[in-house]
């Protein structure tokens, strides 16, 4: 046998070792490896990311100057409007505080707002996620829920070091309650993630809907989050029905398809909502937080 | 050497093979490869169907989906059982298998570690893992549903658990053991209804929804617990009427009408246990035969193990059909909310019923039993401590359609009738009516003091004299009373089903289970045939007064009043509306009264209510006709009274009657017109509403 067999020998036995350590290695130490991979994979993506915004810079200042003028112009205009209508917020804040010392209501915000950047998405029919530019350093803590605005875009599935994981409405991992625009007694349905085909873009599902929910006429159904369930902060919007409600197979309850509030493939920033407190789901399915489950007994 | 020698030595060989040696080989050969070949085609061509058959029975199963139960409506559309969504948390044994076993080796070590162990019992302590790990599961559920674990600030030390009560805070170990050996096929039921029907009375809609919230939002999609919907008989008002709807039960049986083709496609399958609803009292249970709908299948291969693994396909279940009750839901309310405020000396409704039913159709507008239950705490599962306490309460009978009580003075109309049928009066004859009347040798006496004196039909019916009764009773004897009584239907079951009506293919079902079939209408003979001797004058002027042997129930004395209305013999009562209907009242006859004895009869009952004994429930600028009566009964060895009243209204075209019965007891002071009468007027004053005000001619 020569050297060269033996080097191939040597090599292949090596690998039979570790795919056998793997198999037969401990959950943490998968964990470890993964966790491990995501840090070294995230300096790449924020490079990647970075890039990208530079790009997008070195784009915009070559355009001439009479486009910067007219998008100043543009913007301008837009300004005033906005403007205008943040005057209105203020009265309407100032009227908010006054009624509220009257009433003697104080509250304690629930949420921490994070603001993060994306730099990955894979809207793929499989992952339905991305990936945001802000991670346990900044903290983002799983589960926490994800908006723009008003509108929801997922919730945490993952957090690293400097990048998190978040799954998107459409994706299968997602689920949360909502409740119908319209449906005065505000019945809770179920909102899941459904995995698109390669063909059309994510969607939800919305099941549960009751047989007698009448659904408003010649305007969009609604859907917003119901504040029930420990995670998202009520009335967030997760979208509106598309098409038509349906009944189910087994004609126990409506379903109808949810189109997300945002379009999906165009996020380029989106709020990280971080509970003050932890959630209770955390505390059990997040073990690394180092909360156990008696001190809450 | 010669050629020829040459070619001899050739031909002759030095060991020549016997053919017979060949032949045998050869045949050996032959038959076994024809065995192996004909064992292939019998296998592989007359053999397959069953050997594939065989093949999936052992990898196959076929789980049954329950149908949707169809709605039940009043007769104006308003729905009064519904189907709601349930929501059940179960646990993915397969899932599972993983920590099941390794907790498993966990307690199997410390079995063995024990030295005192002689034997150790493995499928014991299978079943140990399997509640150990179900209850670790069970326990974060529960974390993740209490309201008190969500810590709202560092300063928030409340302890306090959400539903601490609950009876699924851990898990059932026979539970589980049960679904191991009859339904493993299926995911265990850690929660059954995360809306906790059971408990509605301390948690608010709003906190129900916040625990399956919780759950949903909290719980990972893919872990082994999942969150499951199925549909569970919903009743939006509540016990209104339950008594009528019934209410639903547990049941194996499978619903019969499924795919026609099921059976031969699937003989061989193994299929798994059926676990549906079936109606228990009520209309649930007479029409379940419409309202269970059409069961539907799913075919999943199998683990070795017996979970379930894939889906391979599945027939939709059909929701039963709707069902649309005679029922008023403003009358029942109006006649519940009623019945309910009479209450005895600790605060507790007395025991009553009571009806009110279209004259002309016999349609049943309102029918109450009280006590009641409510159903919404049976639709998931009828746990005995509520059984109990609902048998406790004497709240399972239907004391309209079951009770059999005397009806006391409301006879005494029959009593008249029998009278004036049999010539021994007429309705303008007076009788002198003193304060007892002496019979044999002991004095029956009036309810009032002095008596009433001269009395007249008319005047006998509003002031309800015992006296005048008595005098009637003795002259038209026990059998014409009996038989007067008979005319009327009173011992006659009631509520057949009208298949027309129903769609029920058993003519010889009820619309209503257990109808009262033992009523009692004595004559000269009775006492003779139960063995407490001979029929006395005494007891013919009891009988005459609606008290004694005689027995009937509110439904009977609603029905009379609906007969007397309309002039007739016979009503036919039903719960199902039908716009279409015809009216029909079977066997029914005239009354057999001339127009001035009917009317002296309605007269009197209009006096009834504007000076007699029902005064106190006068409704200003309306008119209706009613007899009120008091009966005695024993309860627990001393005197109770029942108060009664029946009637119809308006006074003039007569379009609805009605009949109330309370229980009184010992320490009640009970009274026809005054207890059991403002029953009536809140039904009547309800009827008006819906009617529009419709005023009396």
């Amino acid at each position: 046998m020569n050297n060269h067999q033996k080097g191939a020998k040597a090599s292949y036995i090596a690998l039979i070792v570790f795919v056998l350590i793997w198999i037969s290695g401990a959950n943490a130490l998968h964990r470890f490896t993964k966790e491990t991979f995501a840090e070294f994979q995230a300096p790449a993506l924020q490079i990647a990311s970075k890039g990208s915004d530079l790009s997008r810079y070195w784009e915009l200042k070559s355009r001439s100057n009479e486009e910067l003028i007219s998008a100043s112009r543009d913007l301008a205009r837009i300004n005033a409007a906005l403007e205008l209508r943040l005057h209105s917020i203020d009265d309407i804040r100032r009227e908010n505080t006054r009624l509220r010392e009257n009433a003697r209501y104080t509250s304690n915000s629930e949420f921490l707002t994070v603001v993060a950047r994306v730099i990955s998405r894979d809207t793929s029919s499989w992952w339905q996620k991305i990936i945001i530019r802000k991670g346990r350093n900044d903290g983002i803590r799983p589960g926490s829920p994800v908006v723009f605005s008003d509108k929801v875009i997922g919730r945490v599935s993952a957090v690293h070091l400097n990048i998190s994981e978040v799954d998107l409405v459409t994706s299968p991992t997602f689920r949360c309650t909502a409740f119908l625009v319209g449906d005065e007694k505000r019945r809770i349905v179920y909102v899941k993630g459904d995995a698109a085909n390669s063909l059309s873009p994510g969607r939800a599902k919305i099941t549960g809907i009751p047989i007698d929910y009448n659904p408003p006429t010649g305007q969009p159904i609604k859907v917003l989050t119901t504040g029930l369930g420990g995670v998202f902060p009520s009335g967030l919007i997760l979208g509106e029905v598309d098409g038509s409600i349906r009944m189910s197979t087994d004609d126990n309850y409506k379903v109808a398809d949810l189109n997300p509030a945002k379009d999906l493939n165009m996020i380029e920033e989106v709020s990280v909502l971080v509970p003050q407190y932890p959630t209770a789901n955390e505390i059990l399915l997040a073990p690394s937080e180092k909360i156990k489950l008696e001190e809450f007994r | 050497m010669s050629p020829d020698d040459s070619l001899n030595k050739i031909s002759v060989p030095s060991a020549p093979i016997t053919p017979w040696r060949m032949y045998v080989i050869f045949t050996v050969f032959a038959v076994g490869f024809i065995y192996i070949f004909c064992g292939l085609f019998y296998r592989q061509l007359i053999q397959s169907q069953d050997l594939i058959d065989q093949a999936n029975s052992q990898s196959e199963v076929i789980v049954w989906r329950p149908p949707a139960r169809g709605k039940i409506m009043d007769r104006n559309g308003r729905t009064l059982v519904e189907n709601r969504v349930r929501w059940s948390v179960k646990a993915n044994l397969l899932s599972l298998e993983g920590e099941i076993d390794k907790e498993y080796r966990t307690l199997v070590k410390a079995e063995k570690d024990k030295e005192d162990n002689l034997k150790i019992n493995y499928e014991n302590l299978h079943q140990q893992a399997r509640v150990n790990v179900l209850n670790r599961w069970l326990k974060k559920i529960w974390f993740v549903i209490d309201e008190s674990n969500q810590k709202k600030s560092p300063s928030d030390k409340k302890k306090v658990k959400f539903l601490a009560n609950s009876p699924e805070r851990e898990v059932n170990a026979s539970a589980l053991a049960k679904h191991m050996r009859e339904t493993r096929i299926l995911k265990f039921t850690l929660i059954s209804d995360l809306t906790f029907p059971e408990l509605r009375n301390q948690i608010s809609d709003e906190e129900a929804d916040r625990s399956i919230a919780r759950f949903i939002e909290q719980f990972p999609v893919d872990g082994p617990i999942t969150i499951e919907s199925d549909m569970i008989r919903s009743y939006p008002f509540g016990s209104l009427a339950c008594h009528t709807l019934g209410y639903v039960k547990d049941s194996n049986q499978l619903p019969p009408n499924f795919d026609a083709n099921f059976e031969i496609s699937f003989k061989k399958l193994s299929k798994s246990k059926y676990t549906g609803k079936v109606g228990a009292e009520g209309v649930e249970q007479t029409y379940d035969y419409a309202l269970k709908g059409i069961s539907g299948w799913e075919r999943w291969t199998k683990t070795s193990a017996g979970y379930k693994r894939e889906l391979l396909e599945s027939y939709p279940s059909q929701t039963g059909s709707e069902s649309m009750l005679s029922l008023d839901v403003n009358i029942q309310q109006a006649a519940e909310k009623a019945l309910g405020s009479i209450k005895d000396s600790v605060g507790n409704p007395l025991p009553g019923a009571a009806i009110m039913m279209d004259v002309n159709s016999g349609e049943i507008l309102a029918i109450v039993s009280q006590p009641n239950y409510n159903p919404n705490r049976l639709a998931s599962k009828v746990t005995s401590k509520y059984y109990d306490e609902i048998q406790e309460q004497g709240g399972w009978m239907n004391r309209a359609t079951q009770g059999l009580y005397a009806p006391g003075s409301t006879f005494k109309i029959i009593t008249a009738i029998a009278g004036m049928r049999s010539g021994k009066i007429d309705y303008d004859d007076i009788l002198e009516c003193g304060p007892v009347l002496r019979v044999g040798n002991h004095d029956f006496p009036e309810h009032e003091p002095y008596g009433f004196g001269q009395v007249d039909v008319e005047k006998m019916l509003a002031i309800s004299c015992n006296v005048w009764n008595y005098r009637v009773g003795l002259m038209v004897g026990p059998d014409l009373l009996a038989q007067e009584a008979r005319r009327f239907g009173l011992d006659q079951t009631l509520l057949k089903t009208n298949p027309a009506v129903s769609g029920s293919e058993n003519p010889n079902a009820y619309e209503l289970p257990s109808p009262a079939r033992r009523m009692i209408i004595p004559d000269s003979n009775y006492k003779e045939r139960i063995g407490q001797g001979n029929w006395t004058g005494g007891d013919t002027v009891i009988t005459a007064i609606g008290q004694g042997f005689i027995l009937t129930t509110p439904l009977h004395m609603a029905c009379f009043a609906s007969s007397l209305a309309r002039g007739e013999t016979r009503t036919t009562p039903t719960i199902f509306h039908d716009p279409t209907r015809i009216p029909y009242h079977q066997d029914s006859r005239p009354i057999g009264l001339n127009r001035n004895q009917l009317n002296a009869i309605r007269e009197g009952m209009i006096r009834c209510v504007t000076e007699g004994t029902a005064r106190s429930i006068q409704i200003p600028g309306f008119q209706f006709a009613a007899k009120t009566g008091t009966a005695e009964y024993y309860k627990s060895g001393q005197k109770a009274h029942l108060a009664w009243i029946i009637g119809y209204a308006p006074a003039k075209n007569p379009q609805v009657a009605f009949a109330v019965l309370v229980e009184g007891q010992l320490d009640t002071n009970t009274w026809g017109g005054l207890t059991a009468g403002p029953v009536a007027q809140a039904m009547i004053k309800e009827w008006l509403n819906s009617k529009n005000s419709p005023s009396d001619e």
